[in-house]
């Protein structure tokens, strides 16, 4: 009798599914359109996740700024490696950022999955998908390695349950550059269906094109590839007498399921706040427009035995866009290629826009290349500060031995553990 | 599935010969009492060997028909049983009855629809008289009432906020990720505990990752609902071996409670008032400042001078203010009404019952109250059909203040954290608060402004049916129907207006919640008690059971709002949320209990359960559970004079803990980007193929009572094991996700529990009556399948658990000093004791108090380190550490160092309750029969070297990190004075 009821109680069986949210099942079965285009404004959301997070650890780390908190010490003691303290994987600051990076490169691979598995799309349309994950997957990569940098990063991780190896720098800037490249041979011959947020110009096959170009330039100069660096800059946005905020951006609203800029806080207030390092009001020329990216507060915040009298003030709203690339790098890249090439005019010409654009006199200093690149690292230095590249740049040209240590004991970290997951 | 049940009835009718009737001789009749000779209403008279008998009126008096030479038997709760022969009884008998202080003849519930003496009990099953919960210093609410009173169980208040919320971990953890709670069950209904997050988390962004909600919030628990006052008693089913029949939802034990009933007898009404005020347990004190310590918390040359300045001038004005004793020196008054009436006639018991209770917080502007309305009616159809319908209805509203973790610097205990007594944190005349320069936030004028309540409607309807389906000499036949629903509507209410200090982004936030849940289910048995001899009887139980649940949460988090306004459309942006969640549960159960002259009780049983939450929801898991209980003494092997009862048992058990809701899925979250709809991967990959945890339970023990029942002694061991604990292990980053459910190993609890019930002082006006738990728990992961990795707290900067095989599973690591990582404690007690205690002088005055010893065991305790990093801390300036640095740099010093500093052993001696009472029975006034007048104390005295606020805490809520602390609601203690009076 009890086997009875078994089998007529099977009948019952309930499954409910889930109530809440699509699953990754619905995405990848013939997906149409209006699906994909779902999970690419959801890719272009996700680059925003943990981003304030990865702005304060470049920022911190390279000495352009503090994070005030009292409910978060670790921002003044492990970040700044006070009284000895050390990295740890397990933390914050690293595994947040890391876990946010990789899962955007998730959803690009589920965007591909996607694209390449629907009947419902021509292959020019199909190619549009593919150069948008690929490009945005490169540029994941690239954050994840300016972090973690010796340590390496996974760049094969198309199944789950069989990452691919840990690559070094040398390794992995390859396999970033050979995806930027994939990508844009899609983009060459490819439709697109899908708006862009942050992309304003550049939401087209050409725009995206020039954009892919623009972030293949960056990951050249940091595998010293300078003829290649100004070939990508060629086929970027890149214009020397163009508008240096042209570019792509992170942006912000208060829309519903939209994100704020948690970066931004108001000036003047005490508890949670991000200052500048003092270093960068006082190594600044007279005259420099960008003082204007640390504004002196009313009082001096301190904490932990740290002072500043300036407020970061880069972002000055929440929804105030960040950059992912824009022309004020592209001409310092274009800079540092000809320098480092030799062509020290057309280097000069490159700095002096920059200079003059920040209300400075042209450069007159010593026409050597190792003079110049101190002057191109200073004018990266103010010119992108706090948007995340200080400390690589420094660590490029292994200088991280000349920012300023303000505590006796602080350390200047050359770069982040794997997260704990990574390394059982 | 109805249709086959009626079947199964129909098929077990036929089985038996229709009623069989007998003639009656003799009537025997008279009056039982108590040791004192107050008369004992309700007590049952029962023949030996049949299912008739009688129960005595409110004067204690009986009349029954027997037949020559029948036994009797005289039962009643709380009393000693009583055999006797028919014959010797006559028309006027008086019975004693004496005190059952061993409780050995409490009936205890052993399957769903069935119950055996504690006498035969395979189990240890705990006990919670209404007296120890109300009569003693009554907590605030019910789950606070728990705690120290059930031995085996480890309890810790979330927080110290009005309104309760408490985690419970009986014998150990049994999951780490899963379910740790037990399923509480009212009157047969399996009622919700679901903590609700109001969406804290979407200002104070203490869980990162952008979702309005987290386990950092502290919310209330939903059991705190149920009324003590109501509460008959409570029996605690600890684990599978006792726990199994009740299936899915069991593996974290199961907590009975049984409202009260009406019974025959004359109608009383009483009518009880408590008052008491509620006030902080502990204040941890503040640094005191000089203008030298006033200076050396800016590095900048300036700013110190400012600071220095800042202090004279404040310490010349007066103007030096102790922040911490101005927030949580408020005294709460409290206020609790009860009025219930109970009475009955042989065919009808009615209990009613209306409450209200209103309480103050330590805090301003925080505060609990609760309503509630409680009928319950039991009705005798026929002789054979039995109905109750047990209903309560409750209001409740907890105002719990902005507290615990956050990462942006508000919550009151952050924000105090930094500020320092020279601060000028006072509104003006037009009361204008000014802003904080030492914090995010202005603590003062947070409180003063700001709303986080918790209101709930909530209505929880049993019913019980009880139909003889056929009776004869040696077998009687029942189909007992129990169920009910719970439905309950949450509404939460967050507002911090745009004048807040820390509003200055957000100008202004509003977060409504909307939550609305319904529970439902029903077990239908037949039960089958057959007994074909004094010797034997055999007891069958087979039938169905059926849990579905639907909840549903609607979140709306408004920010520029409206000034003055909390509609959450008054407000320049809207973000809503929406979780639902929903689940069946379906199980079979057979269980055979067979009684041997007493001596010998045999239990087996199984269980077939599936639910909808299984990664196979059609299939049926199969949990079995067995039980023998040996009683020496009935077999005459034991035949000394002083040993009344001796008694061995053990038992075996199966139960499940089915996977959270959606843990099968992959799912996609909304991620938008300026008006283009978007999808973002979920961090938590799903598993398709997920298997319930398995637990596993043997207990043996024995049990003695002694003197005449004047002393007991109850030992107990047990092992616990959890197979395929399922564990949100965490995926390499790279993978994309955080996360995924994985079945991943094997845990182990084992552990002791002794007890002891004693009547060491028996007078003629002096009675002390004591009980006394001793008990401890040890847990080891046996087998761990994937990478230990820190779970549920900071990570191994500030101590952190995990799971780790052959290490206990709450054990707590981090950096030690020497640059590794390794074990700094363990959130299990080293053990725990408690007694509790009632002296009665002349009848009339009874002194009660429950004293409760935890041994051992550490928290994670932060609060010391924040104060420590705001400069605050009470023993900042105190040198006594190695590096002869001033304490509280130390203690900041040792952050990526080393962090014994931040495990902190959290024992206690805590004398939990205490109370006296008068009562008087002859009041001279015709209409009041009865009055009762006390006074008690609540968590007044604790001895601990905890250095936070209290010992027992819990800020991340009800999962497996237990006893992280951070910036809590401090805990309070209470005193209360209380009156009652019987008409």
């Amino acid at each position: 009798m009890l086997l009875g009821w078994v089998l007529t109680l099977g009948a019952c069986k309930k499954d409910f599914g889930d109530l809440n949210e699509p699953t990754v099942q619905s995405f990848t079965s013939n997906a149409t359109v209006a699906e994909l285009n779902n999970l690419v404004s959801g890719t272009e959301s996700g680059l925003r996740n943990n981003l304030a997070l990865y702005l304060d650890d470049v920022g911190i780390i390279g000495r352009e700024m503090y994070h005030f908190s009292n409910s978060e010490p670790r921002y003044v003691t492990d970040l700044l490696g006070a009284s000895g303290a050390t990295l740890s994987g397990s933390n914050f600051y690293i595994a947040n950022t890391w876990a946010s990076r990789y899962q955007v490169i998730k959803n690009c691979n589920i965007l591909e999955e996607a694209a390449t598995s629907t009947s419902l799309i021509s292959p020019q349309e199909v190619s549009g998908y593919l150069g948008f994950a690929q490009t945005i997957k490169a540029y994941q990569l690239l954050m994840c390695l300016n972090q973690t940098d010796s340590n390496g990063i996974r760049v094969d991780v198309s199944d789950p349950n069989d990452l691919g190896p840990f690559v070094g720098p040398t390794a992995a800037l390859a396999a970033i550059s050979g995806l930027l490249d994939s990508a844009a041979t899609n983009f060459a011959n490819a439709t697109i269906d899908y708006t862009l947020a942050g992309f304003s110009s550049y939401s087209d096959a050409a725009g995206l094109l020039q954009v892919n170009r623009a972030l293949a330039a960056r990951v050249d100069v940091y595998q010293s590839n300078w003829a290649a660096a100004l070939t990508d800059l060629s086929a970027s946005f890149f214009s020397l007498q163009g508008d240096l905020t042209a570019g792509v951006y992170d942006v912000f609203s208060t829309g519903s399921g939209d994100q704020l800029n948690t970066f931004f806080i108001p000036q003047n207030q005490t508890g949670e706040i991000r200052v500048a390092h003092p270093s960068y009001a006082a190594d600044i020329e007279a005259g420099d427009d960008r003082i204007g990216k640390a504004t002196l507060r009313t009082a001096v915040a301190s904490l932990d035995g740290l002072s500043s009298n300036r407020d970061v003030w880069v972002y000055t709203s929440s929804t105030a866009p960040i950059p992912i690339v824009r022309n004020e790098e592209l001409v310092l890249i274009y800079a540092e290629a000809n320098i480092q090439n030799n062509d020290l005019n057309d280097g000069v010409t490159a700095l002096n826009v920059i200079r003059e654009a920040h209300g400075l006199a042209a450069y007159s200093g010593a026409m050597t290349s190792a003079a110049l690149l101190t002057e191109m690292l200073n004018q990266r230095r103010y010119s992108l500060y706090c948007e995340g590249h200080r400390w690589v740049d420094m660590r490029r040209y292994g200088l991280l031995g000349t920012l300023p240590i303000d505590r006796p004991g602080d350390q200047v970290w050359t770069e982040f553990p794997l997260p704990v997951s990574e390394t059982p | 599935m109805k249709k086959l049940l009626f079947l199964l009835v129909g098929l077990l009718c036929l089985a038996f010969l229709p009623q069989h009737s007998f003639s009656q001789s003799q009537t025997i009749s008279g009056k039982i009492t108590d040791a004192a000779g107050n008369p004992v209403g309700g007590a049952s008279i029962v023949i030996k060997g049949t299912s008739r008998g009688t129960t005595t009126d409110a004067e204690g008096n009986f009349k029954l028909a027997v037949t020559p030479n029948s036994t009797v038997i005289v039962t009643s709760a709380g009393f000693v049983a009583r055999t006797m022969k028919a014959d010797d009884l006559g028309m006027d008998a008086r019975i004693r009855l004496e005190e059952d202080v061993a409780h050995l003849d409490e009936v205890v519930v052993t399957g769903l629809t069935t119950t055996v003496k504690r006498r035969n009990l395979a189990n240890a099953v705990a006990t919670i008289s209404a007296k120890e919960l109300n009569e003693g210093a009554p907590a605030g609410t019910l789950d606070a009432a728990l705690e120290g009173k059930i031995p085996g169980a480890y309890i810790n208040a979330n927080s110290g906020s009005p309104g309760g919320g408490v985690s419970v971990k009986l014998r150990g953890v049994t999951s780490v990720y899963g379910n740790t709670q037990p399923l509480y069950v009212v009157d047969g209904v399996f009622v919700d505990n679901t903590a609700t997050s109001a969406g804290l988390n979407a200002v104070t962004l203490s869980e990162a990752g952008g979702a309005p909600t987290g386990n950092q919030d502290n919310p209330s628990s939903r059991i705190a609902d149920i009324r003590p006052e109501d509460i008959e008693n409570i029996e605690i089913l600890k684990g599978a071996s006792a726990a199994a029949v009740y299936g899915s939802r069991a593996a974290g034990g199961v907590i009975i409670i049984t409202t009260k009933r009406g019974r025959p007898g004359r109608t009383k009404v009483t009518f009880s008032q408590d008052l008491g005020d509620i006030k902080v347990r502990k204040l941890l004190g503040v640094r005191q400042f000089t203008a030298a310590t006033a200076a050396s918390l800016s590095s900048d040359s300036a700013t110190s001078v400012a600071l220095a300045q800042e202090f004279t001038a404040a310490k010349s004005a007066g103007h030096i203010y102790d922040y911490e004793k101005e927030i949580y020196g408020n005294t709460g008054f409290a206020r609790n009404t009860l009025l219930s009436v109970t009475g009955g006639t042989e065919k009808t018991g009615v209990y009613f019952s209306v409450a209200t209770k209103d309480e103050g917080g330590i805090e301003k502007n925080t505060g609990y109250n609760n309503t509630s309305f409680r009928l319950n009616v039991d009705q005798k159809v026929t002789d054979n059909i039995k109905l109750g319908v047990y209903t309560n209805y409750i209001n409740s509203s907890a105002d719990r203040g902005l507290q615990g973790n956050d990462n942006v610097g508000v919550t009151t205990g952050i924000s105090l954290s930094s500020t320092p007594d020279f601060a000028q944190l006072h509104p003006d005349a037009q009361g204008n608060y000014p802003d904080n320069p030492f914090a995010a936030a202005n603590p003062l004028q947070t409180i003063a402004l700001m709303r986080n309540n918790e209101g709930v409607n909530r209505l929880i309807t049993g019913a019980k049916l009880e139909a003889i389906l056929q009776k004869s000499r040696v077998s009687q036949t029942k189909l007992v129907g129990l169920g009910g629903i719970d439905f309950y509507n949450l509404e939460t209410q967050l507002l911090f207006p745009a004048v807040l200090q820390w509003q200055a982004i957000n100008k202004g936030t509003s977060i409504e919640g909307m939550t609305k849940n319904l529970n439902t289910n029903y077990i239908a048995s037949v039960v089958n008690t057959l007994t074909p001899s004094d010797k034997l009887s055999l007891t069958t139980s087979a039938g169905l059971t059926q849990e579905t649940g639907n909840y549903n949460n609607l979140l709306n988090v408004a920010t520029q709002v409206i000034a003055g306004q909390s509609n959450v459309n008054q407000a320049g942006a809207l973000n809503a949320t929406q979780l639902r969640t929903k689940y069946q549960n379906n199980g079979i159960f057979l269980q055979e209990e067979a009684n041997i002259a007493d001596i010998l009780l045999l239990t087996a049983g199984g269980r077939l359960d599936e639910s909808s939450n299984n990664g196979n929801v059609g299939h049926y898991y199969f949990y079995p559970k067995a039980g023998l209980s040996w009683n020496l003494t009935k077999m005459g092997w034991l035949n000394a004079d002083w040993i009344d009862n001796f008694k061995l048992r053990a038992a075996y058990g199966q139960a499940n803990n089915v996977p959270a809701y959606g843990s099968k899925f992959t799912a996609l979250s909304i991620s938008n980007i300026a008006g283009n709809p978007g999808v973002l991967v979920n961090s938590q990959e799903g598993q398709p193929n997920i298997e319930p945890e398995r637990q596993e339970e043997f207990e043996a023990g024995a049990d003695f009572s002694m003197l005449k029942g004047r002393l007991g002694f109850e030992l107990t061991y047990y092992s616990k094991i959890i197979d395929n604990f399922l564990m949100q292990a965490s995926l390499p980053g790279s993978s994309g996700y955080a996360s995924e459910w994985v079945n991943a190993g094997n845990l182990r609890n084992r552990g002791v529990e002794l007890g002891m019930n004693a009547r060491p002082v028996q007078t003629r006006n002096i009675t002390w009556n004591t009980s006394m738990n001793f008990w401890l728990n040890r847990s080891m992961v046996t087998k761990y399948t994937i990478p230990p990795v820190p779970q549920g707290s900071f990570g191994y900067v500030l101590g952190s658990f995990q799971i780790q095989q052959g290490q206990s599973a709450t054990q707590i690591v981090g950096l030690d000093g020497t640059g590794g990582v390794s074990k700094l404690g363990d959130a299990e007690p080293t053990f725990q004791m408690s007694t509790y205690n009632e002296v009665t002088f002349f009848n009339h005055l009874s002194l009660r108090f429950l004293l409760h010893w935890k041994q051992g065991g550490q928290n994670v305790d932060l609060t010391t380190l924040e104060n420590d990093f705001g400069g605050t801390a009470a023993d900042y300036d105190k040198v006594t550490n190695k590096l002869g640095v001033p304490n509280g740099l130390y203690r900041v010093m040792q952050v990526g160092v080393d962090a014994h500093e931040f495990v902190q052993n959290s024992g206690y001696v805590r004398l939990r309750e205490i109370g006296l009472y008068y009562s008087i029975t002859h009041t001279g006034i015709d209409a009041v029969k009865g009055l009762r007048l006390g006074v008690s104390l609540n968590n007044y005295l604790t001895f601990t070297k905890y250095p936070s606020y209290d010992p027992e805490v819990s800020n991340f809520g009800t999962g497996f990190s237990t006893g992280v602390d951070v910036d809590p609601y401090p805990a309070s203690k209470r005193a209360a004075f209380h009156l009652a009076v019987d008409f």
